[in-house]
């Protein structure tokens, strides 16, 4: 279980202020909410990548931010994170960026071919053909490659915690869907706990067992996608319309 | 409602620079405490033996190896200025083999690590800076972090050993090939022979000299990369924040060299 406690934080202005809320285990809860509200910064926050002015974030039990580098330790090797952009290292090949996933101490106790298996198992649970990526740099690869060797990446050392930070941005309508499916079918097969920040609402809404809503630095909605839909709070309303438009211009622009 | 203002032209006057000192002060504040927090990291990098050697040597041959071919012009036409203008001011004065206690001297004491020290800045550092920056702006750092591996022990550490052990010897291959051009020079120009030139070199020569040189080329070597590193991790804003940071690391990192370097000699040439 992950749970909030009363996360705040600025930086020139608020974007967080008290928000609380906990994530079932092998739940997939997503997190919606219009640019600018702090749902990328919300979701570092599960794994201590962004000091918090106050609050705590505890990872199925262990505490973020009062455990100590050794807790925090243990949280990220149990959390698999993946980025908007991918954020793989440049200088590194396909094989080199999704190794580092593995844990150090893992890592430093397998054989070489134990990591290679592990690798190459990883970049087929994303749909890749590893001997045509394996030795390609991050540059060499497509948009929607370099997201899933993202996503191999965080998958590589078996994580019982998944976050995704807006895993479809950048892509296009196919390769939204196939990222989208990739999610569902991952979350099972891995048994993992997801949390998804999204501004692709649709997606979100049927991927997801529960959804928030953030709005002005604090929580709008929490609860299922059905309630969301229905949700008769003004504000979700509109963002609810507002997200249905853009799809809908999206859809006529391809 | 809010009454007009009661603040005097007076008093802002008085506020703004007080404003600036505050910033300025703030500022400087923030760089040394996280200066000192790099250099903490690192050393606690290589105290838990996090560092791969691997990586130290892939640095030594990005800052070392492949700077030689700059470091070896610059030293070139130092060494050539400094005989061809000691020779213009000598001539008729002085004897002639002083030059070469001129060129050495220069050359050793002065020129051979600063020029090389201002050639790293701009071939090394801004490169490091540039790189960092754009890990950082593109999320790489938080990648690390995030996959439970400590940058300053996979991105710093390397760099900054790497500057430590690779600067002298740059800059005693620049001493070396900066001295040559000078007597080569003094030769070619002004008739002044080899044995002249070493000579004159030779009456006014210290050990100690050699001793400051690298002394320098060590603190630079230190410098650079470290100063580099903490622009880079501090950078924000996307790719014209790379180039604003850059900019800035470049102005910082040859300030540095520039005051460090003027605090040598009261404190190893007295």
């Amino acid at each position: 279980m992950i749970q909030y406690h009363d996360i705040w934080k600025a930086f020139d202005t608020p974007v967080l202020q008290g928000v609380s809320f906990s994530v079932e285990e092998g739940e997939m809860f997503g997190v919606f909410g219009p640019s600018g509200t702090g749902k990328s910064v919300l979701l570092k926050t599960t794994i201590g990548l962004i000091d918090l002015d106050r609050g705590d974030v505890t990872v199925e039990g262990d505490s973020v931010y009062r455990g100590g580098k050794a807790s925090l330790q243990r949280i990220r090797y149990r959390v698999g994170y993946v980025f908007q952009n991918a954020a793989l290292f440049d200088s590194l090949d396909v094989y080199e960026n999704v190794q580092m996933g593995l844990p150090e101490e893992e890592l430093r106790v397998m054989k070489r071919l134990d990591v290679t298996r592990r690798v190459w198992d990883a970049l087929e649970l994303v749909n890749l053909e590893p001997d045509q990526v394996l030795r390609k740099l991050p540059s060499e690869l497509s948009g929607g490659m370099r997201k899933r060797v993202g996503i191999a990446r965080a998958i590589v050392g078996r994580p019982r915690i998944l976050l995704w930070d807006e895993p479809t941005t950048g892509l296009d309508p196919v390769n939204t869907a196939a990222v989208e499916r990739l999610i569902m079918r991952l979350s099972q097969e891995l048994n993992v706990t997801s949390i998804i920040v999204t501004h692709d609402i649709q997606g979100g809404l049927e991927m997801c067992d529960r959804v928030a809503m953030l709005e002005g630095g604090h929580l709008r909605f929490i609860g299922e996608p059905d309630a969301f839909r229905e949700s008769p709070d003004p504000v979700v309303r509109a963002f609810v319309d507002r997200a249905a438009a853009m799809a809908a211009l999206d859809q006529v622009e391809v | 409602m809010p009454g007009p203002s009661t603040e005097t032209p007076a008093l802002t006057i008085l506020q703004r620079p007080l404003a600036s000192v505050g910033r300025v002060s703030r500022n400087v504040a923030e760089h040394a405490g996280q200066l000192g927090l790099l250099v903490a990291r690192t050393a606690r990098a290589f105290a838990t033996l996090q560092v791969s050697p691997r990586s130290v040597l892939q640095q030594i041959y990005v800052i070392g190896v492949q700077s030689i071919p700059i470091v070896i012009v610059t030293a070139v036409l130092a060494g050539i200025v400094t005989s061809q203008q000691g020779g213009y001011q000598f001539q008729g004065a002085v004897p002639l083999y002083v030059l070469g206690s001129i060129v050495v001297a220069s050359v050793v004491l002065e020129l051979g690590p600063v020029l090389t020290a201002i050639v790293l800045v701009g071939r090394v550092g801004a490169r490091i800076t540039a790189e960092l920056g754009t890990m950082k702006v593109s999320e790489q750092i938080d990648a690390f972090h995030a996959l439970g591996r400590d940058p300053v022990a996979m991105l710093a550490a390397p760099r900054i050993l790497a500057g430590v052990i690779a600067v002298p010897v740059l800059v005693a291959i620049a001493n070396v090939v900066g001295v040559l051009a000078g007597m080569v020079a003094a030769r070619l120009t002004l008739g002044l022979g080899f044995e002249s030139f070493l000579y004159g070199a030779r009456l006014f020569w210290h050990n100690w000299d050699l001793f400051y040189s690298l002394a320098k080329a060590v603190v630079f070597g230190f410098a650079i990369p470290v100063i580099s590193i903490h622009m880079g991790l501090r950078t924000r804003g996307g790719a014209a924040g790379v180039g604003r940071t850059t900019t800035a690391s470049v102005m910082f990192m040859t300030l540095t060299v520039l005051i460090l370097d003027a605090l040598f000699p009261p404190l190893l040439l007295q």
